[in-house]
């Protein structure tokens, strides 16, 4: 009798797990579940009932997103940009965790300090200084400045994540190496980088949201069709005295898929690595 | 030591790298000057594009004058979709003394941010030396682009902005045409809620644009001294009689007289309810008229329900948008070309294009409206022939109010709305913010 009450009490709970997971679920994808839904309706049935399916379901919003903004232009661009700066972050910011978290040095918290300290300057400060370096480089309206941009605005985070991943790899390991006649740069590319693939793969996920996002950079480092990624295109649908909610949906469908798509495949291991290295060998 | 060397030289490059981004030495104009074969490119950048309604007129004008200066000067359009996003990058470039050659000052007041860093070339003789340039300056325009007597910018826009009804709503009601008074007015509003029909569409959201014109209507139009304080740029001071009545109609207006939505909502909401005939009328400028027949917003028959009309006590906003102005630059050859772009931008055929294309008021009141206009806008002629028998008339609040006030409003009126303050209070809160700047 007692063995049926706790079955069912755990009946009850597991209900009422799945219940709350549902609810989660549901607050998790409503966002993007009704985004795509207005993208099929009209802007009169956007702004006056938001929730209601579309009555006669349409593709104008799509061949106006089409039209209206170079959309697959710039999507063209971000993934260039996106990818390129992603690859680059994560390989220069793999060598520089890997020092912080194996050489010892004079200066070495202080300097990883410093670069901490990026997480915290709010992006508009940078604004100012930034266009002028470009500026200066000869780097404006191009793709290779939006790269080097979004290489470095990303520093710190993949940095804080690749430097624990280091710290949690056994050092057994690297003097196994090094017994074996490998040096420093080998060691580092042969036998550190596949055991740090978990927070790698967590870095470039990250740095790929954030790059792929990005908007107020790319307004201002650009002012031609060449360089200009996603989400500026966004901005083509509504103007102070005029809107187009469905054109606006559809391209901010064709903009969010490859981000979903991105953390779909690489989730696991971005949530494995966000919780590695929080234990120190 | 190569390790040693090469982290030297690399602690080198990073410092040259935050010299550069901190030295204050001006940088050359990103993609203006002149090209290898002597044509002098401008690079404009305009926030009008996309959706924007007068996207098509200014790539007409762009086409235009490449056509006319082929072989000497070149227009490199920038689009910098969305209004905000525009106005935000002008100010990165004044920051950085790196404004392109011509600005459109539009609703955004750039031109007095960009003279307090002396920035901007002076047109004064350019224009006197000019009789048919000159002509379409009217004294409103030299008001609104001249500061000490000098002037900067040229207008190619005006701002004639009364209100629309739905005539359809309005016969439902009994009622037969709009209110002479604000005292009809209301007892209108009174009469339409009596009949089941949401009187008017309001806004709170985004400075709300909707309801201020409303309430500067009704404050212009209270006495003298609501007039003078319309008129008057940046004024700091909301605590007067007729200020807090006005208030007070308007929360009344906010509290008896919208939609639900009206409270947080913004632009889009006020105009959708207006054109899903969900509220008899709006306050809002011809920019709106080419909505009305819009099948993407509204029904096919929308266009021929619509009237408009002046605002009661015989008022009327009537000032020119801030114009184009041109910014000095280190070659004077490209300064030229700028201001031979300000002249063509604000011709009259430009003004007469943007009424015909766009069915934009044009700044001058010596542009006639063609046969063709008419017959594509014959809403706007019936404006503007309405407009043209206003006795009061003066510029917007939120053209006038210090740019902080704009969200102050956003934030208060629904705190107006919901009773949690009243008409004093609201004005004490303006007041307040305005004594900021």
């Amino acid at each position: 009798m007692s063995h049926m009450q706790m079955t069912t009490k755990e009946r009850v709970l597991c209900v009422l797990k799945y219940l709350f997971l549902a609810l989660c679920v549901f607050v998790a994808l409503f966002p993007i579940i009704w985004v795509i839904m207005s993208s099929f309706k009209t802007n009169a049935e956007i702004l006056s009932n938001g929730v209601a399916l579309p009555k006669t379901p349409s593709l104008t919003g799509y061949r106006n997103a089409l039209t209206i903004s170079p959309i697959l232009n710039y999507f063209g661009h971000s993934i260039i940009i996106t990818t390129v700066s992603t690859v680059l972050n994560v390989l220069f910011l793999a060598m520089a965790a890997y020092v912080f978290a194996r050489c010892r040095f004079r200066g070495r918290d202080v300097l990883y300090f410093i670069l901490s300290l990026a997480m915290v300057i709010p992006m508009t400060a940078l604004l100012h200084p930034v266009y002028s370096v470009i500026q200066a480089l000869g780097l404006y309206d191009t793709k290779t400045g939006l790269i080097l941009v979004y290489t470095a605005l990303n520093l710190p985070m993949s940095l804080l994540i690749l430097r624990g991943t280091f710290l949690s790899i056994p050092r057994a390991l690297e003097e196994a190496a090094y017994v074996d006649g490998a040096g420093f740069v080998r060691t580092f590319f042969q036998i550190m980088l596949p055991c740090a693939k978990g927070g790698l793969t967590s870095a470039a996920v990250l740095a790929f949201l954030q790059s792929w996002n990005e908007f107020t950079f790319a307004l201002v480092l650009t002012s031609g069709q060449d360089a200009r990624t996603l989400p500026l295109s966004l901005s083509y649908f509504t103007a102070q005295f005029s809107f187009d909610y469905p054109a606006m949906f559809a391209a901010v469908t064709i903009a969010v898929i490859p981000s979903i798509i991105v953390f779909a495949v690489f989730q696991e291991q971005v949530v494995s690595s966000l919780t590695a290295g929080s234990v120190k060998e | 030591m190569k390790r040693r060397a090469l982290a030297i030289l690399l602690l080198g490059v990073m410092c040259l790298g935050l010299l550069t981004g901190c030295g204050g030495k001006k940088t050359e104009e990103p993609a203006a000057g002149t090209s290898d074969d002597g044509v002098i490119t401008i690079n404009y950048p305009t926030f009008q594009c996309g959706v924007n309604t007068a996207a098509p007129v200014v790539a007409q004008l762009v086409k235009e004058f490449n056509e006319e200066y082929a072989g000497k000067y070149q227009i490199k359009l920038e689009e910098i979709p969305g209004d905000a996003n525009y106005v935000d990058k002008i100010k990165v470039q004044l920051g950085t003394g790196d404004l392109p050659p011509v600005v459109y000052g539009a609703g955004y007041n750039l031109l007095d941010l960009a003279l307090a860093k002396d920035l901007v070339v002076d047109l004064t003789d350019i224009v006197n030396a000019d009789p048919e340039w000159k002509a379409l300056y009217s004294d409103a325009a030299l008001t609104t682009n001249s500061r000490d007597g000098k002037i900067y910018a040229s207008s190619v826009e005006g701002s004639v902005v009364g209100y629309f009804y739905n005539k359809d709503l309005f016969a439902q009601a009994g009622i037969e045409a709009p209110a002479k008074t604000w005292d009809e007015f209301f007892q209108q509003c009174e009469t339409l809620k009596a009949a089941g029909i949401t009187p008017l569409a309001l806004d709170t959201a985004d400075s709300a644009w909707v309801t201020q014109l409303w309430w500067g209507a009704m404050v212009a139009t209270a006495s003298e001294n609501g007039l003078a304080f319309m008129q008057t740029m940046n004024p700091d001071d909301y605590n007067f009689d007729e200020m807090v009545a006005a208030v007070e109609k308007v929360q009344k207006m906010l509290q008896d007289y919208t939609t639900l939505d009206a409270i947080g909502g913004k632009y889009e909401h006020a105009a959708n309810n207006f054109l899903s005939g969900q509220a008899a009328m709006i306050a809002n400028g011809p920019w709106m008229i080419g909505d009305f027949s819009d099948t993407s917003k509204t029904t096919a028959d929308f266009a021929d329900k619509v009237g408009s009309a002046i605002y009661p006590d015989n008022f009327v906003y009537d000032a020119p948008i801030q114009g184009y102005f041109v910014t000095k630059q280190d070659d004077p050859k490209l300064e030229e070309a700028a201001i031979a772009m300000v002249k063509f931008f604000t011709s009259a055929h430009a003004q007469q294009l943007g009424l015909e294309m766009q069915g934009m008021v044009p700044a001058s009141s010596s542009v006639e409206i063609s046969a063709d206009a008419a017959a594509t806008y014959p809403l706007l002629v019936e404006f503007l022939s309405q407009a043209s028998e206003a006795t009061v008339r003066s510029d917007n609040m939120q053209a006038t109010m210090y740019s902080n006030l704009l969200d102050v409003v956003s934030q208060e009126l629904p705190r107006l709305a919901s009773g949690e303050l009243d008409a004093a209070a609201f004005c004490q809160a303006l007041t307040d913010a305005a004594a900021k700047n």
